[in-house]
């Protein structure tokens, strides 16, 4: 039986909730905090309202605001080309950012110091060395591209934010199975973590890796190297969706588990693929909504599911097969 | 083959499975926690007052069999404690296992730990329950046993927070309703003050931590009366309580121990440090983990709309019993209306017409009398009981109480109802 998908917010259980959304009663948890009158939550095995009366992290008593990100300078150290106006940038973060971006579809928002807030843009976090964090940037807006067009070498770096990765649960969860991981493009970057967590719970991982738009495919060997298996393909599209569909009918290569690392098209193929082969199996897809304040509060990521719920995805999970057309 | 499935294994739960199982269904209990009873885990008093007349009523239209399982299991029987005559208290630690016992002889399957999430409705009729880990149980008809109390979030907006009760909702997780996810508008009980909700009417004592007399005068004579020291009498927090018929001034000028295997503490919640100024109680302690001396749970919050043959209006196959089935207070009322509940849902598979228990026996009248009352804003602050407050009075009042077991089954012979309850309708 296909699991359920519990956690609903992804922030539960941060030092960031209840946040500045139960402030003002428009938590997308707890019932109470949305301004209902009595319990309705998906409970998820912690009290949202019971969070707040009881955390003096919040320093309701002191009459301050919910906790919030903090926005670090950084040094980058390391800027490096890696396909057509895509770049690998490292950067060093202080100790509790840094592990926090260990967990499964941490980003990062950055922009230059100096730069009005709107300038930030959220990246996903492809490696943790220590306090350096490596993240691959495709400056292609004017948000990303002032960034690297910078020579400066300071960034601003605001985090931790955790909703990089529809169906996070599901890859926090699945120990000893068998997990494909399609990765194209940019789905690059966060798909080594994936496998990096993936691989430490004694999964099997399959990788069926694409170039993508951005015409390079680079984190195989580092794959390779932890232990999964890679399939490089030219394209997704022409070569990749055969393979898929052959890996999913047979019984022996079934996966317990899909993870699609790309662009929604690539999301799209995938459930298709899935339906092809007659299976309906788990699937974590990586969270492309356009992110603007990461907190629930602009709107710009807000997104109609299937049955007919508004969502934010900056904080909220969803299965992706729910946010098919 | 008629499949019954009850969400919720309170003793509500427990009686509309037994009766379903009675009348010849097959019948799954799903229950949140990892033990049946609910609430009534920490119960223990019956036969007290109008309940022996509603226990009788039961026993003589063949649905007793709870009422043998607690009369066999009871540390004491008629005694007396003021307000209240005749009553029995069962051993609150011993009868779990009982009553799940007479559940599986009758081929009842109970699993536990398993919460009713969700709903998969189509049209007016639901199709299926859906349970926390996703699975999906079907079934032809459906009984919402699942109470009105709590979670912590409504404890706390409405009372004095999570008490650690009974219902341990952090660690099986809050009771859904299936009345609220079949999109159907729930009503709420209302406190004197107007606000949601009315506060559970009696904590537990750890009686180890009594003293010796007390203790043995508890375990003699089933009920030890101390009197309230001047400085403690509050008799303004009493409209807050669940149980009106504890709600009396005798309740504020002094404090009612019964032994019910806990030393029962017939007050909502007691401040710990006030508790031990009184002789007797100066090293007295609550059972653990539950903190009496703080509050107790909200009850009332989200009860069905339903007729009098307790089917939840607007959903074609979905039955109700207990406090989802109106404001009443107590097991025995459970019970009751649990019977009628499970047994009318065996009559919706097999397009029998509905049981509707006359007025002219009190079972019936109490719910007729309850959901009238309940149009009422004035009615839904009130709660009702075969064991005292408005109900008891209307009771004597209009001759339904008796503690002659005779006259009470010729009344339920007469009502036509005798074993109705023991036959098997499949």
């Amino acid at each position: 039986m296909k699991p359920r998908l519990t956690v609903s917010c992804i922030d539960i259980n941060s030092p960031y909730c209840p946040c500045l959304l139960a402030d003002t009663n428009h938590c997308v948890f707890c019932s109470h905090l949305k301004g209902q009158p009595v319990c309705d939550c998906n409970w998820s095995g912690v009290c949202i309202l019971y969070e707040r009366r009881w955390q003096p992290k919040n320093g309701v008593w002191r009459g301050e605001q919910a906790p919030q990100r903090i926005e670090a300078e950084s040094t980058v150290t390391r800027k490096e080309l890696i396909a057509e106006q895509t770049y690998l940038l490292e950067f060093a973060v202080g100790d509790e950012l840094a592990a926090e971006l260990g967990k499964t579809g941490a980003f990062v928002f950055l922009r230059l110091p100096g730069d009005p807030h709107y300038f930030h843009f959220p990246v996903g976090v492809m490696k943790v060395a220590g306090n350096d964090i490596q993240v691959v940037v495709e400056a292609i807006g004017p948000k990303s591209s002032r960034l690297i067009d910078s020579g400066a070498g300071a960034v601003l770096v605001r985090g931790p934010y955790y909703n990089g990765v529809l169906g996070q649960p599901w890859i926090d969860n699945i120990t000893c199975g068998t997990i494909l991981l399609i990765a194209g493009g940019m789905g690059q970057p966060p798909a080594l973590p994936i496998a990096a967590r993936l691989l430490a719970n004694g999964n099997k991982v399959v990788a069926l890796l694409a170039p993508g738009k951005i015409g390079r495919v680079f984190i195989a060997d580092d794959l390779r190297a932890m232990g999964a298996t890679v399939h490089a393909v030219d394209s997704l599209r022409r070569t990749g969706n055969d393979l898929l569909a052959a890996w999913l009918t047979c019984a022996d290569t079934r996966p317990d588990l899909v993870v699609s690392a790309g662009p929604d098209d690539q999301h799209y193929g995938v459930i298709t693929a899935m339906q092809a082969a007659g299976v309906d199996i788990p699937m974590a897809a990586t969270n492309n909504a356009t992110l603007c304040c990461g907190e629930g509060i602009c709107g710009s990521c807000e997104r109609e599911t299937n049955d007919d719920r508004r969502i934010r995805l900056c904080k909220v999970q969803t299965d992706f097969s729910q946010l098919v057309p | 083959m008629v499949r019954v499935v009850v969400a919720g294994g309170g003793w509500s739960g427990c009686a509309a499975a037994l009766a379903a199982a009675k009348a010849g269904a097959q019948v799954l209990l799903l229950e949140r926690t990892d033990m049946l009873l609910g609430t009534g885990l920490v119960g223990g008093i019956y036969r007290n007052n109008g309940r022996f007349t509603a226990a009788e009523e039961a026993a003589a239209m063949g649905g007793g069999d709870l009422f043998v399982a607690m009369d066999a299991n009871a540390k004491h029987r008629g005694i007396s404690f003021p307000g209240h005559n005749h009553a029995s208290l069962y051993d609150v630690s011993a009868m779990e296992p009982l009553v799940r016992k007479v559940l599986t002889n009758y081929g009842i399957t109970v699993r536990t730990q398993a919460r009713v999430v969700d709903v998969l409705k189509y049209g007016r009729k639901i199709q299926a329950l859906v349970v926390d880990n996703g699975e999906v149980v079907k079934g032809d008809v459906f009984v919402d046993a699942t109470g009105t109390s709590g979670p912590m979030g409504n404890c706390l907006k409405y009372g004095n927070g999570c008490a650690m009760c009974i219902l341990r909702c952090p660690s099986f997780g809050p009771r859904v309703s299936v009345t609220a996810r079949s999109q159907v508008k729930e009503i709420m009980g209302l406190k004197a003050d107007g606000s949601y909700g009315a506060m559970s009417g009696s904590c537990k004592l750890n009686k180890d931590s009594l003293s010796v007399e007390i203790r043995d005068k508890l375990e003699r004579e089933g009920a030890v009366v101390l009197p309230m020291p001047e400085h403690l009498v509050r008799s303004a927090c009493l409209g807050r309580k669940a149980c009106s018929q504890y709600a009396i001034p005798e309740y504020a000028a002094n404090v009612v121990l019964l032994d019910t295997g806990h030393a029962k503490l017939m007050t909502s919640f007691f401040p710990l440090e006030d508790l031990r100024t009184i002789p007797g109680l100066e090293n007295a302690r609550y059972e653990d983990p539950y903190a009496g001396g703080v509050g107790n749970s909200i009850r009332y919050l989200g009860i069905a709309p339903c007729g009098n043959n307790l089917k939840v209006d607007t959903v074609d196959n979905l039955f109700c019993g207990g406090e989802k089935a109106g404001i009443f207070v107590g097991h025995t009322e459970a019970i009751v209306t649990g019977l009628l509940t499970g047994h009318n849902a065996v009559r919706h598979c097999l397009d029998m017409p509905y049981l509707e228990l006359p007025r002219t026996v009190a079972s019936g009248d109490i719910i007729a009398f309850v959901h009238d009352q309940m149009a009422t804003k004035d009615g839904l602050r009130l709660r009702y009981t075969f064991s005292g407050s408005v109900y008891f009075e209307r009771m004597k009042a209009i001759g339904l109480y008796s503690t002659d077991r005779g006259e009470i089954s010729d009344r339920v012979a007469k009502a036509g109802l005798a074993d109705i309850y023991s036959q098997c309708l499949v």
